[in-house]
């Protein structure tokens, strides 16, 4: 074990960010915070780098060569999810100033730096100032100079957030990469279907409290027995119609007439259309499985629902 | 990795993001133009005002006076009793002084005031003393020793480090003002700045808020002074190119720079950046968005100290001088004029830079709080009362 947070809570004035939050982080394993925004992520990730404090809970790290139990920067490595640089400096000279003041030497700062721009195709622009690079290069720009001192653990906040999906590919690699040569990584996102490409393990957390901890697959076994269903109607119904139906976790609306609905494990199929034709004429259903991203949703979009679950992974 | 590390390498990084020398030549390049425009145009108004003037006089015996004016002017003569038609002439031709006598008061007549009105009051007081002269039958000597000043011989017990030495101090108060205005420039672009470029988050994950704080400080600190020595040098040259003009041996600029005010001021002056570039970062730290915030004003405050200092040169023995010359806020430039004016002992001297440095190391400490804990506010800037609590319970 690398981290161990236990019973973490923050509050802001009367908004209760981080409550009884408690979670251990292996060594050299990707972990996920996944949730919506507003969950508690970002919270919790700058307690985890000492930027704020906790009301109550702690932190213990366990970095190898790490003198306490706090956060060393120079093993850290961090991608704040507000992102900036200096728009008028150089982008080379950046990147060795940050890798510099997390104690890596400049000369070697200067050696990775070069390679990693060459990697992204940047290494010509590496004297020009950042301004002069487009947004998804600068924000290319922002994940190395989080990484380039190859810290032990990286803590990278919605990683995905301003890329185009053949970008997103690229930083899953990235990401992939950053665990082989022995970094363990902790995500915060909100994609299900980005972080099931490179998570060993997730916590799925909603308005600060924990709703699932443990791996996709322990998620996917859990939760797949719930039943999803695309329905079709004659005509338009309101989304709130089809989440008041007994035993409905959560509905989507695809298309014009055509929604998206799960509903309990325990609910008979006969009910469940039973339900769906009260309401309207149905001119069309579809049994689905429900993907990891359905049970993101389900699980994220009706919070009472997973409280009778009695979740507790 | 160790705090003197990190220091410096924030410090440097600080230093050669605001320390352009470019820039500053450019600066000295602009100042040096505009000395030589002030020169070359101050030379054309004062050839200007060396013009004679015209002048027209109606008066019955007007010989002693014409030969006073004509030292500045042109002067006609006019019957008394062609007055009217001379003001006739002024009114139309819109131009114009007449001057005659009603008893024995002048009446000037003009189109407007005459652009060298206090030559001529003084022309006019030079000519009433020589009537004055005649009506009491007083000759030139009598009058000199009339008006002359009270025979005197002075003998000072302390006469060291004065006039000279004044000027230096004159000199680095200024030098003091201006160093404070660049760090404030700097201060607010490097604090404000950041916060609104997200950049901080990224920063002190990485470096302890008091590490980044005291090298930002340190850094604009040896920006605002690398200004100050640039400006120095460049006066020296301008010392002593003025001396080579004045004919002067530029040996004697040596007077002025009296070694022990030099290391004195010094020390004072880089404590007191370092301390006002503290407070302006602890100022700087709270402020969300420098163009709506209205904490902005408070970045003026070190300039109002410092231009306070200066009530020193006035007196330099009284209460107020003694009090300004220990304030931490004021005696960065006070206490070294304070020395310079009068005889202060080692221990006030002493006494008054180890205060300046407790407040300078309080003030560093407190303004690191105050950035850690205001760090993550981007919305509403909070007031002071929420920074103190936030202060008191971080």
């Amino acid at each position: 074990m690398i981290l161990n947070v236990s019973q973490l809570t923050k509050n802001f004035r009367n908004v209760r960010a981080v409550k009884n939050l408690s979670f251990d982080v292996m060594e050299g394993e990707i972990f996920a915070f996944l949730g919506p925004n507003g969950a508690g992520k970002t919270t919790t990730l700058r307690i985890l780098l000492d930027i704020i404090k906790p009301d109550s809970g702690t932190v213990d790290w366990h970095l190898k060569g790490s003198k306490s139990g706090l956060a060393d920067p120079t093993m850290m490595g961090y991608l704040p999810e507000e992102r900036g640089l200096y728009p008028d400096l150089p982008v080379l000279r950046t990147l060795i100033y940050l890798a510099s003041i997390r104690g890596m030497n400049p000369r070697q700062a200067h050696t990775e730096a070069m390679l990693w721009l060459e990697k992204l195709g940047l290494d010509k622009r590496a004297n020009e100032k950042l301004q002069a690079l487009s947004k998804g290069n600068q924000q290319k720009v922002q994940f190395v100079a989080s990484v380039l001192h190859k810290p032990r653990f990286a803590i990278l906040d919605e990683p995905f957030s301003g890329f185009d999906p053949v970008n997103q590919e690229l930083f899953i690699g990235f990401i992939k990469e950053l665990q082989q040569t022995g970094t363990t990584v902790l995500l915060s996102a909100h994609q299900m279907q980005l972080v099931e490409k490179i998570a060993s393990r997730v916590m799925l957390i909603n308005k600060g409290e924990e709703l699932f901890l443990g791996s996709l697959a322990q998620l996917y076994e859990r939760y797949s027995d719930r039943k999803t269903f695309e329905v079709s109607f004659t005509s338009d119904i309101p989304i709130t119609q089809l989440t008041e139906l007994k035993g409905a976790i959560a509905a989507d609306k695809l298309a014009n007439e055509k929604y998206h609905i799960t509903f309990q494990s325990d609910m008979p199929v006969y009910a469940i259309l039973s339900l769906l034709a009260s309401l309207k004429t149905i001119s069309e259903v579809k049994s689905m499985t429900p993907s990891l991203h359905d049970i993101y949703v389900s699980l994220v979009g009706n919070k009472s629902s997973i409280e009778s679950d009695n979740v507790n992974a | 990795m160790n705090y003197f590390r990190q220091l410096l390498t924030v410090t440097l990084w600080e230093y050669k993001r605001f320390y352009k020398i470019k820039n500053e030549l450019l600066g000295i390049a602009v100042l040096l133009g505009m000395g030589v425009i002030g020169y070359y145009g101050g030379s054309l108004a004062v050839g200007a005002i060396a013009e004679k003037g015209d002048i027209t006089i109606a008066m019955d015996q007007p010989e002693k006076l014409e030969e006073i004016l004509a030292d500045g002017y042109v002067v006609t003569k006019v019957p008394v009793t062609d007055i009217d038609a001379e003001i006739e002439k002024i009114n139309t031709r819109q131009e114009g002084t007449l001057l005659w006598k009603e008893d024995e008061t002048f009446v000037l007549h003009a189109w407007k005031e005459p652009a060298r009105m206090n030559k001529l009051r003084e022309y006019l007081g030079k000519y009433h003393q020589h009537l004055t002269m005649e009506r009491k039958d007083l000759s030139q000597s009598d009058m000199d020793e009339l008006m002359g000043d009270a025979p005197l011989k002075t003998r000072y017990e302390y006469v060291h480090r004065q006039e000279k030495t004044r000027l230096v101090a004159f000199f680095f108060a200024g030098i003091m003002v201006m160093t404070v205005f660049i760090s404030f420039a700097y201060q607010f672009t490097a604090i404000t700045g950041e916060k609104q470029l997200r950049i901080t988050e990224q920063i002190v994950s990485a470096i302890k808020p008091q590490v980044w704080m005291d090298g930002k400080i340190l850094g604009i600190t040896l920006t605002s002074l690398s200004s100050m020595i640039s400006y120095f040098l460049l006066s020296i040259i301008g010392g002593i190119v003025l001396f080579i003009f004045t004919d002067r041996p530029v040996s004697s600029i040596g007077d002025y720079l009296y070694p022990g005010a030099m290391v004195l001021y010094f020390l004072f002056t880089f404590a007191g950046i370092l301390l006002w570039n503290s407070m302006l970062a602890a100022v700087a730290s709270i402020i969300t968005d420098p163009n709506n915030s209205g904490k902005g004003g408070l970045m003026m405050l070190p300039s109002l100290f410092v231009l306070g200092s200066l009530l020193v040169l006035l007196n330099p023995d009284n209460g107020t001088s003694v009090f300004l010359s220990w304030f931490p806020l004021t005696s960065a430039t006070a206490m070294p004029m304070r020395w310079l004016s009068t005889p202060v002992a080692w221990w006030e001297v002493a006494g008054s830079f180890a205060l300046l440095a407790i407040t300078l190391y309080f003030t560093r400490k407190l303004a690191a709080k105050i950035f850690r804990v205001s760090i993550l506010i981007s919305g509403k800037e909070p007031g002071w009362g929420e920074v103190i609590k936030l202060v008191r319970n971080s």
